[in-house]
């Protein structure tokens, strides 16, 4: 029995010394893939390399990310932005997005908000979890942001390896990014990243499922939500509220939006921070400048981020700034 | 909890420990802590099913023991067919009674009435028609006085739940198993290192071959409709490897896993893909559960005593029998058909002991006659696995209808970029591997062992780095549904 302990002993030593090197090998190729993980890397990239340093920064959903152009604001405000929009996700992963960036950069002055009607729900399935697998291990807080999921298991988070363990499309994506086999565009600008696409037929799909869709807010996000204000609030950080153009017929399949509109106008109040709601802007009237019922195609996002920039313009949240 | 988890690789080692260093002085204790574990491990799917695997252990335990206590051959045959009614009704509920209703339903719809038929939303427990046919084979086995009874209950209870083969098997024998069980197990360097090995040849051809061709065979035939005949070969190619990497790996940690305990299971699997003609496919295909059905069903029906008309109905038999065994669903039952069709010639003829030998024993390659005879085998077992793999017998027709068309001499295409090189190189290599250890139990047991010790340790090493960087996304076990 000593014999064979002592053999496996020594067998499993090597892997155990090689797990490390083999992950950070491919954690590190992985994370320089542009394309892979809906283009996730790039920002979490510059989250964790400093490279974000922004006086504004821009949170939200997908709806964030390809709505509000970052360079736009920065050019014609003077203030330097990044647009942290993460694709799929609420508030609670939002949240995570915006710990990591403190831990690494610089505290912003301005955060602006984009809120969907979905913002203070929580999924069950992590989506595109593929986009934590470089940064997630031994990170504390990306594992407590996460594992309340369907995604990863404890050892995931944990032990170097298991979490590549079946994720082929991971590991492929790695080597071939390490072979040079990967075609590799910058795709996100300062976190922004326009769509050059037409209406198609995503709304039209959900409508044949469902009459309506009704949205069920998640207690814990609420607080979370709550105390992210306030933290706001008191590190002396300007949170603006945004509510970007949602196609019309969108906005009539949430059976449950004004509650929700009514939650974040008592929020505003109460917190005193401005809420510029754009559902009735003539933008969403049209289906020219969708590609779906919540994204903006490129040309709309464009004339809404200008039609963004003139309304902050035009408020008092950035005049000492802009004189 | 499945043997490619995570959670297996904790479980496994702490049981494996305790057996050997804490549960060491005595063979009982080591039973009691298999049986703990064997529970624990079953429950972790359903703890609720815990009771139906008690009732059964205990049912065939006390059924057992009545009839070799009966004074009377009446006595006998009341406990014995109380054992297989009941047994056999619990399969019924569980497994086959919503099939039964459907098809009551179906049949009567054709003659222009319509019921509502009265379905269960039962969950299938897991294994349950490999423990039901652990009980059984030991029931008749006392019935039949090939064996006595069982008197210890923790004995017995192991011999059902060990948890290497509780799940997906291989059916043991009471002759087999139970004498392991009843006696000291002392610990054997050799034996375990082989258990090891057995093991991560077992991963490598679930995790590996069997998960990755998953992934296509899923993609080929869920969507078989949008595809050409090239590409739906090729789907059914991808399953064929897929059930086999599956299963045979299945059995193969299974294996492996009791050997590291001081213990033998039933050999299941014996290269069947390398077969020359179909009878020696079901020799070496699922053996434990073809020798049951051999030992159990077909020599009771009378075997090949009866002339070449009784060989004709009892073959027909077994393999409509284990073709319903494998599910509720008439595709199962048209594999198990087609099976029995393919083997048909050579019941008549009187050749289905031909090939009993491995081929090419001895030789690199095999000749070019055994070469055709071989690929002639494996595209008749495809064809049969189409019926297997599909939801319905009229996609496993169409599937079949586009294969034998024009299309098939289009190059196959279902999903760009899909078709992964590194999987098509791993193929290749899982296949060299196997024919090369075809003589052995399993095809690494005596990989590189003229060479230096760090040439075996090198391949280990090869193929966890492999199923580590390659490991297909996880699926289930196929024959866990059975």
């Amino acid at each position: 029995m000593k014999k064979f302990l002592y053999n496996l002993s020594l067998f499993l030593l090597p892997v155990m010394l090689l797990c490390y090197p083999i992950d950070f090998f491919i954690s590190n190729n992985l994370k320089k893939s542009n394309k892979y993980a809906e283009k996730e890397y790039p920002t979490w990239n510059d989250i964790y390399e400093s490279k974000v340093n922004s006086e504004l920064l821009i949170f939200g959903s997908s709806r964030a990310w390809i709505h509000i152009d970052a360079n736009m604001i920065s050019d014609s405000l003077g203030i330097l932005s990044y647009n942290l929009g993460i694709d799929g996700h609420n508030f609670w992963l939002q949240n995570l997005r915006y710990r990591e960036l403190l831990k690494c950069n610089k505290k912003p002055k301005y955060i602006i908000l984009s809120l969907d009607y979905f913002t203070l729900k929580k999924n069950e399935e992590l989506y595109n979890s593929e986009q934590f697998l470089p940064y997630m291990l031994w990170n504390k807080d990306i594992k407590n942001a996460t594992i309340s999921y369907k995604g990863f298991s404890t050892l995931d988070y944990e032990i170097p390896l298991i979490r590549f363990y079946g994720n082929h499309d991971a590991v492929e994506n790695s080597i071939r990014y390490f072979t040079g086999h990967l075609s590799n565009p910058i795709t996100r600008i300062r976190g922004y990243q326009g769509r050059e696409e037409n209406w198609n037929s995503d709304f039209d799909n959900a409508k044949s499922t469902m009459k309506s869709l009704e949205i069920k807010l998640d207690n814990p996000t609420i607080i979370l939500f709550e105390n992210f204000l306030k933290e706001c609030k008191s590190n002396n950080i300007k949170l603006i509220f945004v509510y970007t153009p949602e196609y019309i017929e969108g906005q009539k399949f949430v059976s449950n939006r004004a509650q929700i509109m009514e939650l974040y106008n008592r929020y505003s109040k109460e917190y005193e921070i401005p809420f510029y709601d754009f559902s009735n802007d003539s933008i969403s009237y049209d289906k020219k400048y969708f590609y779906n019922a919540s994204h903006l195609n490129k040309v709309g996002s464009q004339i809404f981020t200008k039609k963004l920039i003139d309304t902050l313009k035009c408020s008092n949240v950035f005049q000492n700034k802009m004189k | 909890m499945l043997f490619n988890t995570l959670n297996y690789a904790i479980f496994l080692p702490i049981v494996f420990l305790l057996y050997w260093f804490v549960f060491n002085k005595n063979y009982k204790y080591q039973n009691i802590l298999l049986l703990v574990s064997s529970y624990f491990f079953y429950a972790c799917w359903d703890w609720r099913f815990l009771f139906l695997l008690i009732f059964s252990t205990l049912l065939d335990y006390f059924t057992g023991l009545k009839m070799s206590e009966a004074t009377s051959n009446k006595n006998k045959k009341f406990w014995f067919w109380l054992s297989i009614i009941v047994n056999l009704g619990f399969l019924g509920v569980f497994k086959y009674y919503n099939f039964f209703a459907d098809s009551f339903a179906q049949a009567i719809a054709n003659f222009g009435l319509h019921v509502n038929p009265w379905t269960l939303k039962v969950i299938l427990p897991v294994g349950i028609s490999f423990y039901t046919f652990h009980g059984l084979s030991y029931v008749i086995d006392i019935y039949k006085d090939r064996i006595k009874a069982e008197k210890n209950f923790l004995d017995y209870s192991v011999f059902v739940c060990f948890f290497p083969l509780l799940v997906a098997g291989p059916i043991e024998r009471a002759t087999h198993l139970l004498p392991q069980i009843q006696r000291k197990r002392v610990f054997d360097y050799n034996r375990a290192v082989d258990g090891l090995r057995q093991i991560l040849w077992g991963l490598f051809k679930k995790v590996v071959i069997a998960d990755n061709c998953a992934y296509f065979a899923n993609i080929i035939f869920d969507n078989s409709v949008h595809y050409s005949g090239s590409t739906l070969f090729l789907g059914a190619l991808f399953f064929t490897f897929q059930i086999y990497g599956d299963f045979s790996g299945y059995s193969d940690i299974a294996l492996g896993t009791a050997r590291l305990f001081g213990i033998d299971l039933l050999k299941n699997f014996a290269f069947p893909y390398f077969s020359r003609d179909i009878a020696e496919f079901w020799r070496r295909w699922h053996i434990s559960l073809s020798s049951w059905f051999r030992d159990y069903l077909y020599i009771p029906l009378g075997g090949s005593k009866g002339g070449t008309w009784m060989k004709v109905r009892n073959t027909f038999i077994i393999f409509l029998v284990s073709g319903f065994w494998h599910g509720a669903n008439w595709t199962f039952i048209i594999w198990g058909l087609l099976n029995a069709i393919y083997i048909m010639p050579s019941v008549i003829f009187n050749t289905n002991r031909t090939n009993i030998d491995i081929v090419a024993s001895g030789k690199y390659f095999p000749s070019i006659k055994e070469f055709f005879q071989i690929i002639t085998t494996f595209i008749l077992t495809v064809f049969a696995w189409i019926f297997f793999r599909s939801n319905t017998v009229s996609q496993a027709f169409a599937y079949i209808a586009t294969i034998f068309s024009t299309s098939l001499f289009s190059f196959p295409f279902f999903k760009k970029g899909t078709l992964s090189f590194p999987t098509l190189i791993l193929l290749v290599f899982f296949i060299i591997i196997e024919w090369r250890g075809r003589e052995q139990n399993y095809a690494i047991e005596n990989i590189f062992n003229k060479k230096p010790k760090w040439y075996r340790w090198a391949f280990y090493y090869l193929l966890i780095l492999i199923f580590f960087l390659f490991a297909g996304s996880n699926q289930q076990f196929i024959y866990f549904q059975f």
